[in-house]
């Protein structure tokens, strides 16, 4: 007698009669996000598992709150069900590795009335080998690739952690980030350093970051080539992000095309000019909240002074977009820094520490 | 035919039973556990005055979370048993 060679997948299974039945039982469980879904066959999760070198019982981490624990072989039937290919697990499994770490707070940033998504950047050689695409349409339906793992993350929150609308999901208004919200940077378009590598990656490593995020507010600006005034542009939206949303300061990601990085990148700012200069311009004084319709909460502290960034660091410059267009993005914060955005490796292990 | 698996968590955390219910809040300590929203002020004030008025509790106890999106922090915490009972869990 043989030992089966993998110890079968340990999720329980439900036959149905068709692919149209198993849309029917999935929606009528609450397992979906309102759109068809892969049926999630043994065959498909287990390819996942096996493109990841992962046992289906893997801890990808304990979710801190609620301690939930997060398994592979959980995370790849969601991802199947997304749409995603085996190669794309990997990226699935890391990004969840990340929101589980403590600053975070997957749960306060999932469950709040303020609605944010989990934007997910890619660094790194896996964004090509996996067709992630960083041009067009970069915050959008840019690719396979990007939309399935924004939405495999999803759809794991909905049906491991239960955050499902009016559920623990207790958002107001949510914006379209909640489907899907992935993009890759566009690295070989621009002599910036990666994100990743500007968050302690080393080069060449393919890497995930995440950070819990509003809806992307596109701005304008083919008036200029000087990067003071380009970067004004994106200074003042979240000025007005601050007065209109929240004063608080905590990572905000800042989206630059092709058109305007050249002439930022022709002045020979890097990412970290970028940061400094945001860094000063991005403030407003509590007083301006008076404008806005919120002067009952000003009260005696009209002077005092909110940045949108802790510091220059608290900034993550992304090069992305389609190469025509004086247009940018600012993707704000859920909430200042009560969460931070996480940066893992893909499928290496960075001085070797263990996620906690 | 086609057999799917479940995309749920079956595994679980471990729950934690509920302490015992008090068979009356008379003469009794209530902690309240806000999460420091500006609407949590009047709310509470309200629930102070039907808990001392209409159940005759004696003290109330105000405490807030410094993270509203977080869990109660350590200090909080250790601070419940000393109460007969705790209102928290409300929204904004």
């Amino acid at each position: 007698m043989h030992a089966p060679l993998k110890p079968a997948l340990s999720s329980k299974v439900y036959d149905v009669g068709d692919f149209s039945a198993a849309q029917e039982f999935f929606h009528a469980n609450g397992w979906t996000d309102g759109l068809p879904v892969v049926p999630p066959t043994e065959t498909a999760v287990q390819a996942c598992l096996d493109w990841a070198l992962m046992p289906g019982d893997q801890l990808i981490g304990i979710e801190p709150v609620r301690a939930q624990p997060i398994t592979a072989e959980k995370l790849a039937v969601n991802a199947v069900m997304a749409g995603c290919l085996p190669m794309h697990f990997p990226v699935v499994a890391t990004a969840w590795s990340a929101m589980l770490q403590d600053e975070f707070l997957l749960h306060g940033t999932t469950s709040s009335t303020g609605g944010c998504a989990v934007l997910v950047i890619l660094n790194g050689p896996i964004r090509r080998e996996i067709g992630a695409d960083g041009t067009f349409n970069a915050l959008a339906n840019s690719d396979r690739a990007t939309a399935c793992i924004g939405r495999a993350i999803r759809l794991a929150l909905i049906n491991l952690m239960d955050v499902r609308p009016g559920g623990i999901d207790r958002t107001t208004l949510g914006h379209p980030g909640k489907y899907s919200y992935c993009i890759a940077e566009d690295e070989e378009d621009t002599s910036w350093q990666p994100l990743a590598q500007m968050r302690g990656i080393p080069q060449h490593t393919s890497a995930v970051t995440v950070m819990a995020a509003m809806a992307p507010r596109q701005i304008m600006n083919e008036w200029t080539t000087d990067p003071r005034e380009i970067l004004e542009t994106f200074a003042a939206e979240m000025r007005a992000n601050q007065r209109h949303y929240s004063i608080y300061g905590g990572n905000y990601a800042i989206v630059i095309p092709k058109q305007l990085r050249e002439h930022i990148q022709n002045a020979g700012w890097t990412k970290r000019d970028i940061a400094e200069f945001i860094f000063e311009r991005a403030r407003i004084k509590r007083a301006e909240w008076g404008d806005v319709g919120k002067g009952a909460v000003v009260r005696d502290r009209g002077e005092s002074v909110y940045t949108a960034l802790d510091s220059p660091d608290a900034l993550l410059v992304v090069a992305a977009g389609g190469p025509a267009g004086g247009f940018g993005a600012i993707i704000p914060p859920w909430m200042g820094h009560k969460t931070r955005a996480v940066t893992a490796a893909i499928g290496a292990c960075v001085d070797c520490e263990p996620p906690k | 035919m086609i057999r799917v698996l479940d995309p749920t968590n079956e595994m679980k955390a471990a729950g934690i039973a509920a302490a015992a219910r008090p068979a009356s809040l008379a003469g009794k300590t209530v902690g309240f556990i806000s999460n420091g929203k500006e609407g949590t002020k009047a709310y509470f004030a309200h629930v102070e005055r039907l808990l001392r008025s209409e159940l005759g509790v004696r003290e109330v106890v105000w405490r807030t979370k410094s993270n509203y999106s977080a869990p109660a922090d350590r200090h909080i915490v250790d601070e419940i048993s000393r109460w007969h009972a705790v209102v928290t869990g409300v929204g904004d």
